[in-house]
């Protein structure tokens, strides 16, 4: 029983590092010169990173980059939220109820990521030919299974015991 | 060990004066401005020596793209001298208050050519070893909305909705609940009356509202009674 619950506490937090790890981390779309996610952009120039702002035009968006923001940091926010609430629920919950709020939690987290990384494939650099997708989109997707997963954990268990 | 902690005090109390002396002097970072209108620049400072009567604030320009400063308004020995030849002259004001070691000046009505660097130098004798402090004057026609606000806004707006609706579903079981509870206690109260010698039921919960509302209820079911 305790496995369990530390195996599905142990999920959360890592769900919520990854997520803040996508958030911050500065690695969404790399070539050989620069590194960018959706705050800024590093640009090496003779061996040496600079940090610049990002690219306005029409192939770099405003309002989807602002999109991507603020929804990526609302998915930690209520995935942070989320350990919170279901830690209260542990102690406070009845006998055979289920983890109903913890789980929206985590289901909200999960919608915002989703939409986060999916704007950010769908809208950015739709013609660049020359890069890669960096480690933070990919740990971006793979928060949402995460949080997906989680949410659909909470949303099935039951309190064994009082 | 007594030699050591007499060691160690006389190395800290020799150290930490050195540190502390030094004037520290806080302007803003970048201001925006709309063409036309006036900017107030501040400057104070923090120094561990009271405020002397020999402060002295004094602040320079430096255009955009040039190298050159120029003195634009100094403060010394209780008198505030500014600038009457330079590109600001009868622009600049002085609205600080030394005594509270305030150093901010106004300059009004601005133009384009007003973009450039700020400066401020103060100094607290004997408390002068610091470094200035410069703030960037950016004119604009209209001032433009800043990358954050509106990543900050989408976030504010979703997280408020979120409380409100947190506080509106609790409000509506505490309604729902206080309906039930007058609704059951005005029953309970008639039972007893055809039923023999009424007793006092104890109250269920402490809330002097609820309480009352019952208590309400129940003298308008015996009014209506009485006028019957």
């Amino acid at each position: 029983m305790l496995i369990l619950l530390a195996g599905i506490f142990g999920i959360h937090i890592i769900g919520i590092i990854i997520l803040l790890v996508a958030t911050i981390d500065n690695v969404w779309w790399m070539t050989d010169e620069i590194s960018t996610d959706v705050w800024a952009r590093w640009i090496q120039t003779n061996g040496v990173w600079n940090l610049t702002d990002l690219p306005t035009g029409s192939h770099y968006p405003q309002d989807y980059l602002q999109a991507v923001q603020a929804s990526s940091v609302l998915a930690c926010i209520f995935s942070i939220i989320g350990i919170f609430v279901f830690v209260a629920q542990l102690f406070t919950l009845e006998k055979g109820q289920r983890f109903t709020i913890s789980g929206a939690f985590q289901l909200l987290a999960c919608l915002c990521i989703m939409i986060a990384a999916a704007i950010y494939t769908d809208r950015f650099h739709l013609d660049e030919k020359n890069g890669w997708y960096g480690h933070c989109f990919i740990l971006a997707w793979i928060a949402f299974s995460l949080t997906f997963i989680s949410s659909i954990i909470y949303f099935v268990l039951r309190k064994k015991t009082a | 060990m007594l030699t050591f902690v007499a060691l160690a005090s006389v190395l800290l109390l020799g150290i930490v004066p050195e540190q502390t002396e030094a004037i520290a002097i806080y302007t803003g970072w970048e201001r925006h401005a709309l063409l036309g209108s006036d900017i107030r620049l501040s400057c104070s400072f923090f120094s561990w020596r009271l405020t002397s009567d020999d402060v002295t604030f004094s602040w320079t320009y430096r255009p955009d793209g040039s190298r050159d400063s120029i003195s634009i308004f100094h403060y010394t020995s209780g008198q505030a001298y500014v600038d009457n030849k330079g590109p600001f002259r009868d622009r600049v004001e002085f609205v600080g208050n030394p005594g509270k070691r305030d150093g901010s000046i106004l300059i009004k009505n601005l133009d384009y050519n007003d973009n450039g660097t700020f400066t401020c130098d103060a100094k607290n004798p004997p408390d002068i070893v610091g470094r200035p402090s410069s703030v960037r004057l950016l004119v604009f026609e209209t001032v433009p909305i800043q990358a954050g606000v509106i990543t900050g806004a989408i976030i504010g707006v979703v997280l408020g909705l979120l409380v409100l609706i947190v506080v509106i579903y609790y409000l509506m079981r505490f309604l729902v609940a206080r309906r039930v509870f007058s609704l059951s206690v005005s029953k309970h109260g008639k039972k007893k009356r055809e039923g023999s010698q009424a007793r006092q039921g104890p109250a269920p919960t402490a809330d002097p509202t609820k309480v009352k509302a019952a208590s309400s209820e129940k003298k308008k079911q015996e009014s209506r009674k009485d006028k019957k």
